[in-house]
């Protein structure tokens, strides 16, 4: 039995249930909190840094999609200070990889290029790395284009947690951080892929995708994944 | 002189090792420590990394993982001498990029001033030269290890002697 | 042998102290891997021969490091009832004298550094033995003054392989001691009494931690020491594992006991081999004597500790992230609450403390928490072990109560700066740390002190910065660090710092402007403040301290593409060139000497440097620091070798053939009119660049012959007066038009000028003596060195009487001495308030001052002039001073003692400074600085009054002769670009082709000596003392050069610029 917890919200008193995270009160109070590498059904990992609050008497921000609700906690989740360290994290992101929306299969559903219109991304700052990876086109039903990668680890938690498969990883560290399969190998190789396509479901870009889309072609079910994982749970 | 052959650590080899370990909390790292410590060429084999991985129920992702985000480990093989030039704090301020830079020009390599942690083999696999963050020897900086001996108060000229000189006695050992 | 009691635990102290300390010799050799690093291995070898041969019965036995690094191989002999000496720098070749020493009974002492009569070792004291007095005491001597060993208490003293080495000190006792208290809330209250904080770097109370962590219920708990000590530049971890093993594990178990914990883990960094064999060692002793595994020293207690290597991940020093990587995975972290005592390695409660938190356990046990609380400040409690290294003599591992100002370890223990530079700053606390510049080393060192600065304690780095190290540098340095240590998981961290990399090798590399540092100033606090863990909260902290404190040197790199530090390497040719404030292209005309082309080699130094004789008798050199052929035996004599370029020319029918060469290379006539006020060496360059770049220039002079202080202040026997004129001659067949007589104020107004000419430049230097403020100091025979030297040269010297005394330390004070010795003063003696090292005079005309006869005397300062009825002087008062605290340079300032020095004299020199004249410059509208330099902006030299530019003396106060010229060269750029509207200086300084090589191992031999008069020779007569090289000496000495400037070794013989 969970007790019923009080907080506030940027100014509003909700209730909100023990072993909450903010980002759930949120949601489902309507309070638009951005995420990235949150979705739900996978384990959360606070990596992303889009979905972090102030709360008061913490000196830190905190990443919502993790943390718990405790009673009396006085949230906020806009603040100039928030909303410019969101914008510049966003531009980064953008920055790192290729991230061209007019050859991308996912276009018009994409979560990151959703995210630069929430947050009113219209330019970057900073210098485009133009990276150029080698797209994977070795699997018989999936292409990865690492050059799409926003290193959620939304597909490597999807493998592992719901599918058990334990395919993805990545590969390095700091800025040469790179999803693999396996030993590094092409993904048409991989001994372990289980072709579910969970990993494809769960990438919020077009690095994962299903072939033989073309530009803007491809929709994702929403929530399949957490059906999947909540059915799981229940099956325990 | 040739390259020397890629020999895989046997499995008997990489059986012992696991066994020696059996405790499961810092299995994975001790395991393929010891087992690059073990190859010849200090480093870890694809072929050992999946033995390994089957052995402990690990999933090759993740022990690929693992061995690409430690420095420590390496993917390719080394020469058969390894210069290592602490880029700690102390020998930076006492000049270890000069140091770095001077080898890499005397072996033929590039500078990759991008990284902390990286290395050149020359193509005949006699020598690698690799960057260390800290061997904690800061008093005597810039310090530098050849084939794991601590050479302190370094400078170019010395460093690019002692460098010739064991490619001189290299060249004299084989002619023997 | 198992422990299961007290009396065993005595037993076995018992019996190790009496064959330490009553039975024989025992010889110990510091054997930590520093140790071993400088030959600690072959002197233990060459001692263990020794002994055998000699038959003598001795205990040799390795031992831990005592700390100062700078010093070893140490190693100490202790005979029975003696005091234990320690004996440093000791070699192979020192052997057979110890050893023969010690067969005699005697302990040896050549190599003495200090000796130990009682050690407290906190856990139990030693005595060894009264007596050596003529060795100081260990903490008499400087690196040891101020310390207190508490972590330390054992390193370096016992040998770290024996566990009844640690019991005989005492250790173990502890543990013993707190199994038999009641329950772990005592200990836990001990630790809190103490305020014990932790110290890997964020200082939290480790109490607290505790508590946490023995509330949480668990079959299974583990204590984690963090050994994983990444910080490069600093070591303080490894040594303490390394000479003391034993006092980790006890203070594991105390722990373990005291939070009801059952295993335990040390997560042990790979780079320290030694250190895990030790560690190692220490286990397997430690389990067999049952000081480890089940049921511990009799009692219900288990623990077990297992050692775990890392495989070079800094990120791994993070909680979340050791644990990840003892799990076996990539070291990651992740986002908490929750904590590792809640939920931590598998789940179970965990908790973490570093190694130098442990070593204070057992202490804390033995003495009392209240005891430790009293060491340190009441926030900062206890002492913290740095690793002073970097830039100071002194270098080593220093135990300090927290709270001890930063400049007593700087300069007290560390002893300042090995090579005679300015030191700049502190980094403290490692990539995630900060650089504390020296006007603040006043601070206290402790967690909140640094903290306030934007710095931290960390784990204790402390690297010292000189003025060679260039501040942007070191934070790209640490950002390239901590970029590539970024585990990638968060965007802050991982795309942020690439970032702040980028934009930082931009400027290293002179392609940035100052917007990128407005960008850098932006990511860095979002960087700190969204990123998970503490590496990226932390990172940005070597950038934002750089900032902060040095903003000016980012300015330097955007702005005037230099790194006077010499360290970015695009920014310069080469270190010499870089040093010379000129930025005179050393390498090229030592080649182009070399090459035998003399006339490529004048034009280029004549282009360079317009008054290249001059400078080349008395510059400061400061090339000569900087030339890399130094670490090999002896910096390469450039300024010898460019005066030889320039007398060669003017001797021979070179002159006219180098005039007409830089007839050729000057410009067009630009129709631009330039006045010049003052013919100084700063008006004088000035007035030659600004007359190459086409400007009509006239300088005004108030005196009657050009060269200011050239002319004027520096002795005949320094600068002969020929030699100056003729280059002054060139300098007029330039077309630069000369009018003498005429002062700024006084007929000449800045008015007219700038209504007649387009810029108008300011030099007119230091000509206002600065007072000494002692009594006496206005009668007639008390002189100002300026005065003084000007009288001299102006050909009506003063009578100097018998007995001169000169008060001062600078190049003034020495060659007003040297002046009156050629005067024929009998005595001449200086007097300086500080102490040698400590004088600004260039150290060569000291020496050679000192064998003229003149004497040097240190630590007196002016206090009255002795004069008769008739006002003559008949003697000086000086006040003997001491060595006080240390100020801001590093030096310490004197302090006045009570006691008074009479030095009987006819004649008093002040040598103690000069100042510009503020009235004419007041009453022009120049606005002018507190010390009365004129006000300019650095990067144009412009004043207020927009057409008006000052430059050498006036605006940097005194200087030396190619600083302030520096500063002409530099306006005369920035006075073309303004009326030219582009920078076209470099176009003037034409571009020689010549040979690019660099030589694979050194050449030209031994550093070539100038040749010069004797003492004896030179003493009664001004002629030239200094006189140069010939034709041959100066070849050889260029081809000394080891050819910095050439970036790219070419293959082939003859490749070119």
């Amino acid at each position: 039995m969970s007790n019923e917890i009080n907080i506030t919200i940027n100014g509003r008193e909700l209730k909100a249930r023990e072993q909450q995270t903010i980002l759930g009160v949120a949601r489902s109070n309507d309070i638009y909190i951005p995420t990235l590498c949150f979705l739900k059904g996978l384990s959360g990992v606070g990596a992303c840094r889009l979905c972090l609050v102030e709360i008061e008497g913490v000196p830190r921000l905190l990443p919502a999609c993790v943390t718990k609700v405790t009673e009396g906690m006085v949230v906020t989740t806009e603040s100039p200070k928030l909303k410019e360290y969101r914008r510049m994290i966003l531009e980064l992101l953008l920055a790192e990889r290729n991230h061209v929306c007019a050859f991308c299969v996912v276009s018009g559903n994409c979560e990151l290029q959703d995210l630069a219109q929430q947050l009113g991304v219209t330019y970057v700052r900073y210098p485009y790395r133009f990276p150029k990876y080698k797209v994977d086109a070795t699997h018989d039903r999936f292409l990865y284009d690492p050059n799409r990668c926003v290193l959620c680890t939304r597909c490597m938690r999807a493998c592992e947690e719901v599918e058990g498969a334990r395919t993805w990883n990545v590969r390095g560290r700091g800025i040469r951080s790179f999803m693999i399969t396996d030993l590094n190998q092409d993904w048409g190789d991989s001994p372990t892929c289980t072709t579910c396509g969970k990993c494809v479901e769960a990438c919020p870009t077009g690095a994962l995708a299903v072939k033989g889309r073309a530009t803007g072609e491809m929709k994702r079910k929403k929530n399949v994944l957490s059906q999947l994982s909540s059915m799981r749970d229940r099956g325990r | 002189m040739s390259v020397r052959e890629e020999a895989p650590l046997s499995a008997e080899q990489v059986d012992e090792v696991i066994e020696r370990f059996p405790g499961r909390t810092g299995d994975v790292l001790r395991i393929l420590e010891t087992l690059q410590e073990m190859h010849p060429l200090k480093y870890l084999p694809e072929a050992t990394l999946k033995y390994v991985a089957e052995r402990k129920g690990l999933a090759l992702s993740n022990v690929f993982s693992v061995v690409t985000f430690y420095s420590f480990f390496n993917l390719n093989p080394q020469g058969r001498h390894t210069i290592m030039v602490c880029r700690g704090t102390a020998c930076h301020t006492r000049g270890s990029k000069l140091l770095l830079d001077g080898l890499m020009s005397e072996s033929g390599g590039s500078a990759n001033g991008d990284d902390a942690s990286s290395s050149f083999t020359t193509p005949d696999h006699e020598l690698t030269v690799r960057t260390v963050a800290c061997f904690g020897q800061c008093a005597l900086a810039p310090v530098v290890s050849v084939d794991e001996d601590i050479h302190g108060h370094m400078s170019d000229l010395k460093l690019k002697r002692m460098v010739r000189g064991i490619v001189k006695r290299e060249a004299k050992d084989d002619n023997s | 042998m198992i422990i299961r009691d007290l009396d065993t635990l005595n037993d076995i102290r018992q019996t190790r102290l009496n064959r330490l300390l009553r039975s024989r010799p025992r010889i110990g050799v510091g054997m930590g891997t520093c140790g071993v690093g400088n030959g600690a291995q072959t002197v233990y070898d060459a001692l263990a021969e020794a002994l055998v041969e000699k038959g003598l019965d001795a205990d040799l036995e390795p031992v831990g490091c005592f700390g100062f690094c700078a010093v070893e191989p140490l190693v100490n002999v202790y005979l029975p009832g003696r005091p234990l000496v320690i004996l440093a720098e000791v070699t192979p070749e020192d052997v057979p004298h110890i050893v023969d020493e010690i067969a005699d009974g005697r302990v040896p002492t050549t190599k003495a550094l200090c000796r130990i009569e009682e050690w407290d070792h906190l856990t139990g004291e030693v005595r060894f033995g009264r007596g050596l007095s003529e060795i100081p005491l260990w903490n008499e001597i400087p690196f040891f003054q101020g310390q207190q060993k508490i972590v330390l208490r054992n390193c370096g003293l016992i040998n770290p392989e024996r566990l009844d080495d640690y019991i005989a000190v005492g250790g173990y006792f502890p543990l013993y001691q707190a199994l038999h208290k009641p329950g772990g809330d005592q200990i836990i209250e001990e630790i809190n009494k103490a305020n014990l904080r932790g110290r890997g770097g964020a200082g939290y109370p480790t109490g607290v931690k505790w508590n946490l962590m023995r509330k949480a219920k668990a079959d299974t708990k583990y204590m984690i020491c963090n050994a994983d000590e990444g910080d490069p530049g600093a070591y303080m971890n490894r040594n303490e594992i390394e000479s003391d093993p034993h006092m980790l594990l006890e203070g594991m178990l105390i722990g373990a006991y005291a939070t009801e914990s059952n295993k335990g883990i040390v997560y042990l960094r790979a780079e320290y081999p030694l250190a895990v064999q030790r560690l190692e060692k220490a286990v397997q002793d430690a389990r067999e004597a049952g000081l480890l595994g089940e049921r511990i020293l009799g009692t219900s207690f288990s623990f077990d500790v297992e050692l775990v290597e890392g495989a070079g991940a800094f990120v791994c020093g993070e909680e979340t992230s050791m644990i990840a990587s003892l799990e076996g995975r990539a070291g990651r972290p992740r986002p908490r609450p929750p904590f590792p005592a809640q939920s931590g390695l598998w789940g179970y409660p965990t908790n973490i403390n570093n190694v130098e938190t442990w070593c204070n356990v057992p202490v804390i046990v033995s003495r009392g928490g209240a005891w430790f609380a009293g060491v340190g400040t009441p926030n900062s409690t206890g002492t913290k072990v740095f690793s002073l290294v970097g830039k100071v003599k002194n270098t080593g591992l220093v135990e300090m109560p927290l709270g001890a100002p930063l400049k007593n370890i700087v300069y007290g223990i560390g002893g300042g700066s090995p090579a005679a530079k300015r030191i700049k700053a502190v980094q403290t606390g490692g990539p995630s740390g900060g650089c504390i510049p020296a006007k603040h080393f006043d601070t206290s060192v402790d967690y909140e002190s640094l903290g306030a600065l934007g710095a931290i304690m960390g784990s204790g780095g402390m690297v010292v910065m000189d003025e060679d190290n260039c501040m942007v540098d070191v934070a790209r340095y640490f950002l390239e660090f901590t970029h590539s240590e970024s585990c990638g998981k968060c965007i802050p961290c991982r795309v942020g710092l690439d970032e702040a990399v980028r934009i930082l090798r931009k400027i290293c590399d002179g392609e940035a402007d100052m917007a990128d540092v407005d960008k850098l100033e932006e990511l860095a606090p979002m960087i700190r403040d969204a990123s998970l863990c503490g590496l990226g909260q932390t990172a940005p902290n070597p950038v934002l301290t750089t900032l902060r404190y040095f903003r000016e040197e980012y300015e330097e790199h955007i702005r005037a593409r230099r790194c006077y530090a010499g360290v970015c390497e695009k920014l310069y040719l080469s270190p010499c060139e870089n040093s010379c404030p000129l930025n005179m292209r050393i390498p090229a005309f030592l080649e182009l000497l070399k090459e035998d082309r003399l006339e490529d080699a004048a034009e280029m130094v004549w282009l360079d440097n317009p008054l290249p004789a001059s400078t080349g008798r008395i510059c400061q050199h400061p090339c000569e620091s900087q030339c890399r052929r130094g670490d090999e035996d002896a910096p390469v004599n450039m300024r010898e070798v460019h005066r030889y370029i320039a007398d060669t020319v003017f001797d021979g029918p070179l002159m006219e053939r180098v005039r007409a060469r830089l007839l050729e290379d000057r410009f067009e006539a630009t129709g631009k009119r330039v006045a010049v006020i003052g013919a100084g060496p700063s008006g004088l360059s000035a007035a030659f660049y600004l007359a190459m770049l086409g400007h009509e220039v006239i300088v005004y002079e108030e005196r009657d012959e050009p060269g200011g202080m050239l002319r004027y202040c520096l002795p005949e026997y320094r600068l002969p007066k020929d030699v100056l004129r003729a280059e002054i001659d060139v300098l007029e067949s330039l077309g630069i038009r000369f009018e003498y007589g005429q002062t700024l104020g006084a007929g000449l107004s800045l008015d007219s000028l700038e209504q007649d000419c387009d810029t108008v430049f300011l030099a007119t230097g230091t000509w206002n003596e600065t007072r000494a403020g002692c009594t006496g100091e206005d009668a007639p025979d008390v002189w100002h060195a300026i005065t003084f030297l000007e009288q001299v040269a102006l050909g009506a010297p003063p009578s100097v009487g018998e007995r001169v005394v000169v008060v001062g330390g600078g190049n003034a004070a020495v060659d007003s001495a040297r002046t009156a010795v050629r005067l024929g003063a009998k005595s001449v003696t200086i007097v300086y308030r500080r102490e040698r090292s400590d004088m600004p005079a260039i150290a060569e005309e000291v020496y050679d001052a000192e064998a003229e006869g003149v004497e040097v005397r240190f630590f007196l300062s002016p206090q009255r002039v002795v004069t008769d009825n008739d006002g003559h002087v008949k003697g000086i008062e000086l006040r003997k001073t001491v060595p006080g605290e240390f100020d801001a340079s590093g030096r310490r300032t004197p302090v006045s003692t009570d006691e008074i020095l009479k030095l009987p004299c006819d004649l008093v020199i002040m040598a103690v400074g000069e100042k510009p004249d503020p009235d004419p410059l007041r009453r022009a509208g120049i606005h002018v600085r507190d010390n009365y330099t004129a006000k300019v902006d650095w990067m144009t030299y412009k004043t207020n009054r927009p057409r008006v530019h000052a430059g050498g003396d006036l605006v940097t106060g005194a200087s030396n002769v190619s600083a302030t010229m520096a500063t002409g060269k530099a306006a005369a750029r920035a006075i073309d670009r303004i009326l030219m509207g582009e920078d076209r200086l470099d176009r003037v300084l034409k571009v020689f082709t010549y040979e690019n090589r660099v030589p694979l191992e050194p050449e030209g031999g031994d550093r070539q000596v100038a040749r010069h008069r004797a003492p004896d020779d030179r003493k009664n007569n001004f002629e030239e003392v200094m006189l140069g090289y010939g034709a041959e000496a100066a070849i050889l000495e260029s081809r000394r050069c080891l050819r910095c400037d050439v970036k790219e070794q070419c293959a082939v013989k003859g490749g070119t610029s």
